[in-house]
């Protein structure tokens, strides 16, 4: 086992904690996908990507675009901790002149590579930046984050016929796929299983995990690194609201603002009282 | 003298000057490689095109990705699959973020889109890229000056957008006359030019010119000037041709909304001048299939259109 996977379920706990105090004194986000991809999220920023809070701009870091950019508290809570940010900007999440935008914006936050939050772009902005590495001989690692609902939107799929066609390598697309989207079920709304199958189709390489075991998110991660000639996909097996019993797979908590109440018991189930 | 067939082909040849100076410079196609006569670029610079296929919003999106890692893209493709299809992805991911993408939307107009018909006729891309704060939008009049914008546009450091036509354009200025950015270009003042302001941008501005001798062979003294730029807009000497004649005429091959004609009428609302405007473009219709020439004379953008125009402008300001 990785000696680092302890930290990484303490780390991810502490992210979840802290989008929802951004989100309790924002007044305002969406806990739900918040929670959902925070494992992802945690083992990515603290164990997978080279990144350096010093060089925000780095030319040679790893990319990770949110393409599920409603999810941001929880990059933002990432990034905090890593210390792009200092953390009294947690407490400004979408309020007026806040570095911390609604939706990620990559000229207000340090750490942000690409704006996002209008579903379904990200993909074919990191197989832009990939093919962007190859061109100019840098071997950056790209990673992306969708949601499973936003798979429905159309671009994703030219994306994804353009990345496996141009052999973009170093592209990772994470599946958040929690089952729900805004308006309910995923299956029920606009169903797109089998993901996993679709997207071998299109002769990209693919992994099944559970979305909330860190070990298997960082073996993932480097049986992913290893595809040098295509595109890798993992999709993510996760609960909605996870980490908080009342919050997990109920999809009020798409978007809501807990309680001072509902905070603390929140709080107390993530250890994080 | 370098002579180009069409705006196409001296778009691509700036490309290729552009490339050979700067590896940064590349090209992302929604399989128009041909449309935008780019062989000998793919030719040259193999590794520094990236064609999508037939999926606009991802060539946007590419080349926004491109942008963000330091290269300058240029998404070379049909006006309205830009502006239209893939809008958000423009404005959004490459504008909103001050990105230093170009696009280079081709068939900008009837005169452009000709016998294709609407679905690749476009007259609002114009009207689309106003209303999207921060880019940089260009129409250039024929194929020599095609090419000096396409230089132009490659110094902003930021998203630009540059019209451009089908290929059958006609020469009406010399292979170095300079295309400067942001400034209206006066080209001629017929009798003084005291009497009427016809401001033009675009691939007809050769019937303007034509219409403008036209009118001096009636006695009517009309300045003939040149708005190839769009964003950033030159208010001041809009406003001044505008006050010297106080009756002007926008001419432009694109919807009367949105457009020149729009951007004018707001320079003299909001100067307060005591100026008439008459739009000649495309009078808020979908147009339909046709030879070119006669799809402008047929839509409103005859130079007897233009004349009348002129005489309509001055006739309310007498008016006045």
């Amino acid at each position: 086992m990785n000696e680092n996977i302890p930290d990484l379920a303490r780390i991810a706990n502490s992210l979840r904690a802290d989008v929802l105090r951004m989100v309790h004194v924002g007044g305002d986000g969406h806990p739900g996908p918040a929670l959902s991809v925070a494992d992802i999220v945690a083992t990515l920023y603290f164990s997978v990507l080279r990144v350096d809070p010093e060089r925000p701009d780095w030319p040679q870091r790893d990319r990770l675009i949110l393409s599920k950019g409603h999810a941001c508290p929880v990059v933002y809570a990432a990034l905090v901790r890593l210390g792009f940010m200092p953390p009294e900007t947690l407490g400004t999440l979408r309020c007026l002149h806040s570095m911390l935008q609604g939706h990620p914006d990559m000229l207000k936050t340090p750490g942000i590579d690409m704006t996002t939050g209008s579903l379904g772009n990200g993909l074919s902005i990191g197989l832009g930046m990939a093919l962007a590495g190859r061109y100019s001989g840098r071997d950056y690692a790209v990673h992306v984050i969708a949601g499973d609902g936003e798979m429905q939107e159309g671009i994703i799929w030219e994306a994804v016929m353009a990345a496996a066609h141009h052999g973009a390598g170093r592209l990772t697309l994470w599946i958040d796929n929690n089952g729900w989207q805004s308006g309910g079920r995923v299956a029920q709304i606009a169903g797109l299983e089998p993901i996993g199958p679709k997207l071998a189709a299109f002769d990209w390489h693919v992994q099944e995990i559970d979305g909330h075991d860190h070990e298997a998110i960082l073996d993932a991660a480097q049986a992913a690194a290893a595809i040098a000639d295509r595109p890798s996909a993992i999709v993510a097996h996760t609960v909605k609201g996870k980490g908080v019993p009342f919050i997990e797979n109920d999809n009020s908590w798409h978007k809501r603002v807990p309680t001072s109440d509902e905070l603390e018991r929140a709080l107390v189930a993530l250890g994080e009282a | 003298m370098v002579t180009f067939k069409g705006t196409r082909e001296a778009f691509s040849v700036a490309m290729l000057e552009l490339a050979e100076q700067d590896s940064r410079y590349v090209l992302v196609l929604a399989d128009s490689l041909a449309a935008m006569r780019a062989a000998r670029f793919a030719e040259r610079y193999p590794e520094r095109v990236f064609d999508v296929g037939i999926a606009e919003q991802n060539a946007v999106g590419v080349a926004a990705g491109l942008a963000s890692c330091g290269l300058i893209p240029f998404v070379a493709t049909y006006a309205g699959f830009i502006t239209m299809r893939a809008c958000e992805q423009v404005r959004t991911f490459c504008a909103y973020p001050g990105l230093n993408v170009k696009f280079v939307g081709a068939n900008g107009g009837l005169f452009a889109g000709e016998r294709e018909g609407v679905t690749h006729q476009f007259f609002e891309d114009l009207g689309i890229m106003r209303s999207i704060p921060c880019i940089t939008i260009v129409t250039p009049s024929d194929p020599a000056q095609t090419r000096q914008a396409t230089h132009a546009i490659a110094q902003v450091d930021g998203p630009c957008y540059l019209r451009i036509g089908s290929g059958r354009e006609h020469d009406l200025f010399k292979a170095d006359e300079p295309f400067e950015l942001g400034k209206l270009r006066v080209l001629a003042e017929h009798g003084g030019g005291e009497d009427v302001a016809l401001i033009a941008t675009g691939l007809l501005l050769n019937r303007v010119q034509e219409a403008a001798e036209r009118l001096a062979t009636e006695g009517i003294s009309a300045t003939v000037a040149e708005v190839h730029t769009l964003r950033p807009l030159d208010r001041e000497a809009i406003a001044a041709v505008a006050r010297r004649t106080g009756a002007v005429v926008t001419i432009e091959d694109h919807n009367i909304l949105g457009g020149l004609g729009s951007a004018v009428a707001e320079v003299i609302a909001e100067e307060g001048l005591a100026a008439t405007l008459v739009r000649v473009g495309l009078q808020d219709v979908f147009p339909e299939s046709g030879e070119a020439e006669s799809l402008l004379d047929a839509y409103g953008m005859g130079i007897t259109d233009v004349m009348a125009a002129a005489r309509r402008a001055m006739k309310r300001a007498r008016a006045h």
